[in-house]
């Protein structure tokens, strides 16, 4: 059979985002689904974020894939499902289309849809790969029911209706798992960045949190569970990618200190020569300043972080576990080492002028070198969904950017947005004094400077758009309702 | 009774040529018919803001296609093909739609989509929308008979009912009444009909293997400006939303080209009509 599988814009083309301006990672969903079927199947990827809008019709339409797929997460869910429609619409209902990823795992009802004829709920290797199996062998499409982790529209009496399959057991070792089929994208490698560390590769080591903060959903994809990659197993694809930066995608990269011990172990032995960067806790790293300096020593060079607020009752109240202090005391001892942060700040829509204040200040404190600031939204999935859908002003998916109040906010909507939209600027001292690290590893900072001109060409860019306060006010024309502030029409935005 | 007034025979049943049929294929997979916008807006949640940037901007092509007839139908070869243009063109005025002609009844979905009196003269329109009517009326004027009836036939007729069908969803999802998008509706159904007579005039004229290229060709060029044409809407689109977003692009952040020049408006409306009335006339394009 031939099988294509396609990760989405996140938006349409020429609309500004996070996801275009600072981080874009390779595919590893998909090329880890390609690598289980490549063998029996062929197989192509699709990185819809790397192509113009046309190709994804002349692929289809030259290619003719069986089976199409598309990974997404919640802002991206629609351009997911409009990838399935052109399937449909180009392919009639010969191509079976399957979509799945955070958003249709923990909503699989917002996907079903006329277009789209199954949804892999949790992780996706076993689940597509049996998929594919089952219907090349002939399988109906109206007899899915075995394929554990799946949703399908099952043909009823009165129509269709999504029925759910039982999930699938996702307990197997990662080491098990074949690597990801990066040839298949081979086309697109040297295009991913980060900030700017470019080319980028990606790895995924770890797959699930052992926290259970009640604004994410890692911890509920995965089903409480954590699974590791082997030391071994990690450095082997490190030596295997020729881009001089990787990230690693683990939601958290400092959950085991043992894990990272003999990570560290592995990597001094074999010193694959590699610039890396993870996301991790403050609290660890700030227990831990001996092994993260090993780290910085065996090429760790940035940490994303969750910082959240400093506030201690907002971080109990976000069930992070987690103390102010340790936010200071990670943020120092990185800085110390030489190693960028990237911090993620979360404001509120009850916040007032005085809290967006302080929020700024303690960036400034910190002196985080990248400082993100979103909203807090309650996202599908999550605790906080759960025990606030019902505030929600919208549950329009391209809405849960994090860069929009979904909820009603306590001052006027524009004077939120106008407050919430100088957070670059108000944070830029911030970043400026992280400009000494540059000084402090002169060999990582001579990797970067290829990538400086384009990544501040992005950050221009980006700027434009998350300084602007009418863009948000102009997202939520027609969808926030008039009466929670909402804008309507453009005479009323310009007046705002 | 002239010939005009004499009921509209149906389409032959007979079965498609080979040749049509690929081409039928072709078209109804083309990117243009099948674009991610079109995609987008059957699936998304857009709003009646985004369609009234849609609208802005795909108005601009709808008083034009009459203008393709009739510089096409000047060059008709028998008086049989001009009769069947002249059919879609009496329907195109405004046949069957209730007295109303094409463009009143677009202007009536745009009323309804939020904009104000005359601003569809005011609004500035993308280079795509120049660019289209202007593909258009040279492939009618300057390229060979078969080449504009590709364009106007397959490339316009086969083409619209699909790429609407795409849209009447989404216009619904965004409460639009049934009579304010009877622009849509409609279209869906006469260029069924347009699109079967036009059919019966390509199987009688394109005889040979280069008559059946020139088909072809025709409604490939009328395609391609139709692709470029809904990449400028969407543009649009999200200009209307992220104002400051599309100088991003022009720094290729995502992949675009580099070219400014997309970013700027030839003109509006009239600028248009003035640019095309030139050259339906003889003259040159040239702003």
């Amino acid at each position: 059979m031939k099988l294509l599988l396609v990760q989405p814009a996140p938006f349409e083309h020429g609309r500004m985002g996070l996801e275009n301006a600072l981080w874009l990672s390779e595919p590893v969903a998909l090329t880890s689904i390609a690598a289980m079927v490549k063998g029996r199947h062929e197989v192509r990827i699709l990185d819809m974020r790397l192509e113009e809008d046309g190709v994804l019709a002349r692929v289809l339409a030259d290619f003719r894939p069986d089976v199409v797929g598309a990974s997404c997460m919640t802002t991206d869910a629609y351009q997911a499902q409009a990838v399935c429609y052109a399937a449909k619409s180009i392919l009639g209902d010969a191509v079976f289309t399957i979509v799945g990823g955070h958003h249709p795992t923990l909503a699989p009802e917002a996907h079903d849809i006329a277009a789209i004829d199954a949804v892999c709920i949790g992780e996706g290797e076993e689940t597509f790969a049996e998929l594919c199996d089952h219907l090349a062998a002939g399988g109906s499409r109206d007899d899915l029911g075995a394929i554990a982790g799946l949703a399908w529209r099952a043909a009823s009496p009165t129509g269709t209706q999504q029925r759910r399959n039982p999930n699938r057991s996702q307990a197997r070792s990662l080491d098990t798992f074949p690597l990801p089929a990066r040839e298949l994208i081979s086309s697109y490698l040297g295009r991913y960045f980060f900030a700017a560390a470019t080319p980028l590769a990606s790895i995924q080591t770890s797959r699930g949190c052992a926290y259970d903060c009640n604004f994410c959903a890692i911890w509920e994809f995965y089903e409480r569970k954590v699974r590791f990659l082997s030391a071994a197993a990690i450095v082997d694809r490190m030596e295997a990618v020729a881009e001089k930066f990787i990230f690693f995608l683990d939601d958290n990269f400092l959950s085991h200190r043992g894990r990272i011990e003999e990570f560290l172990a592995e990597l001094e032995r074999r010193k694959p020569g590699k610039f890396w960067m993870i996301q991790g806790r403050t609290d660890f790293i700030a227990q831990h300043p001996d092994l993260m300096k090993r780290m910085r020593d065996a090429g760790l060079c940035m940490v994303l972080s969750g910082y959240e607020t400093n506030d201690e009752g907002t971080l109990a109240a976000l069930k992070k576990d987690n103390l102010r202090e340790n936010n200071l005391k990670a943020a120092a001892l990185l800085r110390k080492l030489g190693i960028w942060t990237t911090g993620i700040f979360m404001t509120r829509p009850d916040f007032e002028a005085k809290d967006f204040e302080a929020m700024w200040a303690a960036i400034r404190e910190m002196k985080i070198s990248i400082p993100l600031v979103v909203i807090h939204t309650p996202l599908p999935g999550t605790q906080g969904w759960r025990a606030e859908r019902h505030t929600l002003l919208t549950e329009d998916a391209r809405f849960f950017d994090l860069l929009h109040a979904v909820q009603r906010t306590r001052l006027p909507r524009e004077e939120f947005y106008r407050q919430y939209a100088r957070w670059n600027q108000a944070t830029m001292g911030s970043s400026r004094e992280s400009l000494p690290l540059l000084f402090k590893r002169p060999r990582l900072t001579a990797a970067l400077l290829k990538g400086v001109p384009t990544f501040v060409e992005r950050l221009k860019s980006l700027r434009r758009v998350i300084e602007d306060p009418q863009s948000y006010l102009r997202d939520e024309a027609d969808v926030i309702p008039r009466e929670a502030g909402g804008a309507r029409r453009e005479e009323e935005i310009a007046a705002a | 009774m002239s010939q005009l007034e004499t009921a509209t025979p149906p389409a032959s049943a007979r079965p498609l040529p080979a040749w049509l049929s690929a081409l039928r294929a072709e078209v109804a997979s083309h990117p243009a018919v099948n674009h991610l916008l079109l995609a987008r807006l059957a699936t998304g949640p857009y709003t009646k803001s985004d369609y009234k940037s849609f609208g802005l901007q795909h108005y601009a092509l709808v008083g034009f296609f009459t203008r393709y007839m009739e510089v096409l139908l000047m060059r008709a070869p028998t008086s049989a093909e001009k009769l069947w243009l002249a059919k879609v063109l009496v329907n195109e005025y405004g046949e069957g739609s209730d007295g109303l002609d094409h463009t009143q009844l677009y202007r009536k979905f745009l009323t309804s989509a939020g904009t104000r009196v005359n601003e569809e003269f005011e609004n500035e329109l993308c280079p795509e929308a120049f660019a289209f009517v202007r593909e258009h009326l040279r492939i009618c004027r300057e390229e060979p008979f078969l080449v504009g009836l590709g364009a106007l036939g397959p490339g316009h007729e086969w083409a619209i009912p699909k790429m609407f069908s795409h849209l009447i969803p989404g216009l619904r999802r965004a409460r639009f009444e049934e009579s304010e998008i009877l622009y849509f509706t409609l279209h869906c159904e006469q260029d069924l009909d347009h699109g079967a007579w036009m059919t019966e005039v390509l199987a009688e004229q394109a005889q040979t293997r280069e008559q059946q290229e020139q088909v072809r060709r025709g409604a490939l060029l009328s395609l391609e400006a139709r692709f470029r044409f809904w990449t400028g809407v969407e543009r649009r689109i999200v200009q209307w939303r992220q104002p400051e977003a599309v100088k991003a692009v022009a720094h290729g952040v995502y992949g675009g080209s580099k070219d400014p020049a997309r970013l700027s408006s030839p003109g509006k409306l009239a600028d248009l009509k003035r640019l095309a009335t030139r050259y339906q006339e003889g003259g040159v394009w040239a702003p």
